[in-house]
């Protein structure tokens, strides 16, 4: 059985209602897990300590996050990344990011443990978080730390990052770990924050070759990213021969996600978890750590981390959602919740250069995979 | 941006005496192509690996002997730069001249050189990303006022902008291209197109909303 790790307090991690980033997204999932009349039950984690927080984070930088948390004022919060529009403070801020944090974790050590293989963390996934800089929703960079935990345990660390934008903070923290290799599926930064995750981007130092971007063109579906995926990951597990994989599932690469331009539907995303699964059988004796993170549509991401927990326990996609649940639900949307559980096919209106972004996909991933071989057999 | 920001300094200089050879040399070791000649502190021309190629090639009927001096090839008189000309002056000389480099004088002495990479790094840091943000392109009417409606736009929702890029598209129009540090640029572009914004980027996906 698979572990779900997932504590009330995760609701504290919360920017205000009107922000994006929204609590809201996994009470709906563990709801709609419930209203289908699965039992989800749950591993409750302990907040990371500071000492935790200070293996990836400046101490400069945590000391202002405590002090806002406390609501103190912060003159040169800004400097940080803290009090912005993207990233407001809040009272607690400090506890709550803690918490999400203490979750990845404790996800890591329940693997490094020998306890667990599938591990489902319901929260977490804040790849944007820099050593000293707060970033696009995040606070502290869970990931990194329990990648860090895991490598620390002898663990070597495949990181594959789906959501829809660039994994800037984990890259930046893990950029001449010789011991994690990571891939980020993202819509190109010529067009999406954070505007990094070039091909070219490939670590530093001793993990030179093993950071590998693949940045995808705006409107990509959910062929031509399968496909690429295909292409990159296989090649790259067979290179690295990793322990263990760390996936930050972001839903916002979903069509309906309005904070960005990929195109992937529901049955993409169970296409693409049943292959990480499979990866993970066949390359990591399918230990793997799932966190959640972007997905921004209350009536997609609710229903893509549903998806993800019933891959995880190999239980079926029911056809349609709970009427209860969409009434409960309704006032999270402007537009009416979904019927059914998986998109409509069609889904959305044709995309009219889809070959052509099919094959500058398929090229970008060719020239990834040049570039990156390059330092793979390089002895 | 001036030249002050982007030029090196101090310029690698050799003298009118020095031979071929010797100007061929240094710019081996050094990596470059382009050395001012001077004489004391005069500068006198610019000699170019170009200029050492061509004089000393087996193709032209009577070439120069490696210990020639470059007072022999090298371009006289050159066109020079101050610090403070701004770098799309020198950008527009270097192109319509056709040519490489630019001394950078002061008080008629030699305190830098400005190169067409020079210029090319001056183009990244206009238009690249240096900090985490997001892209939007709006199309403007040529009007008095129209980029100072966007910016205020932006400001109003507190958001920053790290870059801004602005180019004549047609006769009544201009693009402006903005890196907004903020992850919410689709949100910000949904409000511009409610605000009458010509907005290109990001587009509205074609799906049903």
């Amino acid at each position: 059985m698979p572990s779900v790790i997932y504590a009330p307090a995760y609701r504290r991690y919360s920017f205000g209602d009107e922000h994006p980033f929204s609590p809201v997204r996994t009470d709906m999932v563990l709801d709609l897990l419930g209203a289908l009349g699965h039992r989800v039950d749950t591993v409750e984690p302990e907040p990371a300590t500071r000492e935790d927080l200070l293996d990836v984070h400046q101490n400069a930088y945590v000391c202002r996050v405590e002090k806002l948390s406390a609501g103190a004022l912060v003159p040169d919060g800004q400097e940080y990344g803290l009090g912005t529009q993207d990233t407001p403070s809040f009272p607690g801020m400090d506890e709550a990011a803690r918490w999400l944090v203490g979750g990845t974790l404790h996800g890591a050590r329940l693997i490094s443990e020998g306890r667990e293989t599938r591990v489902l963390q319901l929260g977490g996934g804040l790849h944007h978080a820099r050593r000293s800089v707060a970033s696009g929703f995040c606070i502290y960079n869970d990931l990194a730390i329990a990648i860090n935990f895991l490598t620390r345990n002898g663990l070597k660390v495949a990181y594959l990052d789906i959501d829809v934008h660039h994994c800037d903070g984990v890259q930046e923290i893990l950029n001449e770990d010789p011991r994690v290799l990571t891939v980020s599926l993202h819509e190109s930064g010529k067009y999406l924050f954070p505007g990094t995750g070039e091909i070219r981007e490939l670590g530093a130092g001793a993990g030179r070759g093993l950071k590998l971007n693949l940045p995808l063109e705006p409107f990509t579906e959910g062929a031509s990213y399968l496909e690429v995926l295909e292409q990159v990951i296989p090649a790259a597990l067979r290179h690295f021969r990793p322990d263990v994989l760390v996936v930050q599932a972001g839903a916002d690469a979903h069509f309906d996600d309005p904070l960005s331009d990929l195109m992937l539907t529901t049955r993409d995303y169970e296409a693409i978890f049943r292959r990480i699964l499979a990866w993970a059988d066949d390359f990591t004796a399918s230990r793997v750590l799932f966190t959640l993170g972007g997905g921004y549509s209350f009536r997609a991401a609710p229903r893509v981390w549903a998806i993800l927990y019933l891959v995880l326990h190999d239980l079926h996609v029911a056809r349609d959602l709970p009427e209860s649940w969409r009434s409960k639900w309704s006032h999270t949307s402007e537009n009416e919740l979904p019927q059914t559980f998986h998109d409509p096919n069609p889904s959305h209106a044709d995309i009219p250069n889809r070959y052509e972004i099919a094959h500058r996909n398929r090229q970008v991933a060719e020239r990834l995979l040049d570039l990156a071989r390059q330092y793979w057999f390089q002895k | 941006m001036l030249i002050r920001d982007i030029m090196r300094s101090p310029a690698i200089a050799i003298s009118a005496e020095t031979t071929l050879q010797d100007a061929y040399r240094t710019m081996r070791e050094r990596g470059i192509r382009h050395l001012p000649v001077v004489e004391g502190e005069k500068l006198v021309g610019v000699v170019t690996d170009r200029d050492l190629r061509l004089a000393t090639s087996a193709l032209v009927p009577s070439p120069f002997s490696p210990d020639s001096r470059v007072s022999a090839v090298m371009s006289s008189a050159p066109l020079t730069a101050d610090a403070s000309d701004p770098v799309e002056d020198a950008a527009r000389t270097m192109r319509e001249l056709k040519i490489g480099c630019l001394p950078v004088l002061d008080d008629g002495r030699l305190i830098g050189i400005v190169t067409g990479l020079d210029l090319l790094d001056a183009l990244m840091r206009l238009t690249g990303v240096h900090k985490p943000s997001g892209r939007l392109e709006v199309r403007l009417p040529d009007h008095p006022g129209e980029l100072a409606r966007l910016t205020s736009f932006v400001s109003h929702r507190d958001l920053n902008i790290h870059s801004i890029l602005t180019y004549p598209e047609g006769p009544d129009s201009v693009r402006t291209v903005l890196r907004i540090g903020s992850i919410e640029t689709g949100l910000l572009a949904e409000d511009l197109r409610r605000a009458g914004f010509d907005v290109l980027w990001p587009p509205e996906k074609p799906c049903p909303r």
